[in-house]
């Protein structure tokens, strides 16, 4: 049985306009076009082509600056293209619930928060508490607010709450480059259980251990443009012969 | 890349989604516009010495500050038999909606983060403001009922239109929220001028002396129904009181309840891909 496609990206690119000392927008207001005002482009994705399968897991790697965290967020669908289309059979879930988490409060209401910002039910992620908490390796602290908690300890909870719901595209921007070695490997391990749920995973990161460790086949951007797309060690290996040279 | 007859259900992620699904999915992501302003509300007082009692205390303090001036000292009770209870109704259900609007007027903003992370309908961001200060708005509410009882008013039938009248507000609420939401987003100095605009509407919506006793010209209370807010407090006040029915400030709140929220939702998704942007 061959696996169904799950995103066609075709010659994506993406280009930011930085706005230069904007003015008041009002003008914006009562327009629904793009209004005038004086901005530079950068072209941060420029034509980059791929398709991925069920049951696969991606890693994506590059330079500081070469696009790579651009693409991941073009395939959430928060950024517009500039051309080029991405076609999803579900929409991706980035794994990145900390902007909904609240310092102030319990790590329980923050699952439930967190969970409810990610589109589940209240009663889904009511079910599955006890797992979130016991993932998050924090069953005695779930209740103090989450102030106390140490960067590793919020890092734990989101990726636990993140990874709950199963999502069918989960994509990763160096979410694992937190916690103790340990937890690199259990987050390594849940990772490849979501790919084997016949879901996909994609993977943004510098660190090629890391990409190593959790995917079978790789993609190389570097000023917004795709240098090689294969098996993460041959990739990998291109890319540190590129760097070393460089270096 | 050859076109694959399997592929042909996958969903364009440049497509934008039609009203209708856009309606859907924030009914389905409705429990996060409830459950996160009323965690954010409790924990608001968690670090006072008097806690959550400061939902009581704040209308009680603001009403007697009302009192003692214009009541008292300034003296503008001409025209109204209960003052006080004219009052209370009048200063807390315009606070009730100031604050909405002000909420708001912030909401795009400050869930910069959230909008740049995770996808969902961005109208569920005015929605919580809207459910929060909602819900902030109950220990007022308790508080106008305890002053309209205590200043001798009695319970009628006209009472049960109360809850309509809240209603028809927190309707005109959420449409006044859109609109604020998106301006707010792209203006940020509107946080700035809205008090002051607000400190203006205070005076122009009868809050603290009877617009009928000191206004004669017809033509001049006809200009005051186009007024949302003094609609809303002076349909509540008859609900109330013993006062003539307000014929025009009814048909001017139905009026505002109705056609906001959809004029205010369509202006706010109109550009709804650039928030967070």
């Amino acid at each position: 049985m061959t696996n169904r496609t799950v995103i066609i990206a075709s010659d994506v690119h993406v280009v930011y306009r930085v706005y230069e000392d904007s003015k008041s927008g009002v003008k914006q207001l009562f327009s629904r076009g793009q209004t005038k005002r004086n901005f530079r482009l950068i072209q941060a994705v420029n034509g980059i082509s791929f398709k991925l399968s069920e049951g696969e897991s991606l890693g994506v790697i590059g330079s500081n600056g070469s696009g790579k965290s651009t693409l991941l967020m073009a395939l959430t669908g928060l950024l517009p293209l500039e051309s080029g289309s991405i076609k999803v059979r579900s929409r991706p879930t980035l794994l990145a619930v900390n902007a909904a988490l609240r310092h102030g409060t319990s790590g329980r209401r923050n699952i439930i928060i967190g969970g409810l910002a990610l589109g589940m039910s209240k009663r889904e992620i009511e079910g599955k508490m006890d797992e979130i908490c016991a993932f998050a390796e924090l069953e005695e602290f779930i209740d103090l607010p989450m102030r106390a908690y140490s960067s590793g300890m919020r890092a734990r909870l989101s990726f636990a709450i993140a990874t709950a719901h199963q999502p069918e595209i989960l994509l990763i921007d160096e979410a694992l480059a937190v916690g103790d070695a340990r937890f690199k490997e259990k987050s390594a391990a849940r990772i490849n259980k979501i790919r084997s749920q016949a879901g996909a995973v994609i993977l943004v990161s510098h660190d090629t251990a890391e990409v190593a460790r959790s995917c079978d086949r790789t993609l190389w951007i570097e000023k917004g443009e795709l240098k090689a797309d294969g098996p993460t060690d041959e990739v990998i290996a291109l890319y540190q012969a590129a760097t070393h040279l460089a270096g | 890349m050859a076109d694959n007859p399997a592929d042909a259900d996958l969903i364009d992620l440049s497509h934008t989604t039609p009203l209708i699904s856009y309606l859907q999915e924030i009914w389905v992501r409705r429990e996060f516009a409830i459950v996160v302003p009323i965690n954010d509300m409790r924990a608001q007082n968690m670090d006072t010495a008097l806690g959550q009692l400061w939902h009581l205390m704040n209308p009680i303090m603001l009403i007697s500050v009302y009192y003692v001036i214009f009541g008292v000292v300034l003296d503008t009770t001409r025209g109204v038999d209960n003052f006080l209870g004219f009052l209370v109704i009048g200063v807390l259900l315009f606070q009730l909606t100031q604050r909405v609007i002000q909420e708001s007027a912030a909401s795009i903003r400050r869930n910069e983060f959230l909008i740049r992370s995770i996808r969902f309908p961005r109208a569920l961001l005015p929605i919580s403001a809207v459910v929060g200060q909602t819900v902030a708005f109950l220990p007022s509410l308790l508080v106008l009922f305890i002053f309209v009882l205590a200043t001798g008013e009695t319970f009628s039938p006209r009472w049960l239109l109360l809850p309509l009248v809240l209603i028809a507000q927190a309707s005109f609420g959420l449409g006044a929220a859109f609109i604020i939401a998106r301006i707010g987003f792209a203006v940020g100095d509107v946080q700035q001028i809205l008090p002051h605009l607000f400190r203006l509407l205070f005076y122009m919506s009868g809050v603290l002396f009877s617009v009928d006793a000191f206004i004669t010209s017809t033509a001049m209370q006809r200009l005051f129904a186009l007024n949302p807010m003094y609609d809303i407090i002076t349909v509540a006040r008859w609900s109330l009181m013993d006062l003539a029915v307000p014929k025009e400030s009814i048909i001017g709140l139905v009026l505002w309840a109705l056609v906001l929220p959809v004029v205010g939702l369509l202006y706010f998704r109109a550009n709804e891909h650039r928030y967070g942007a």
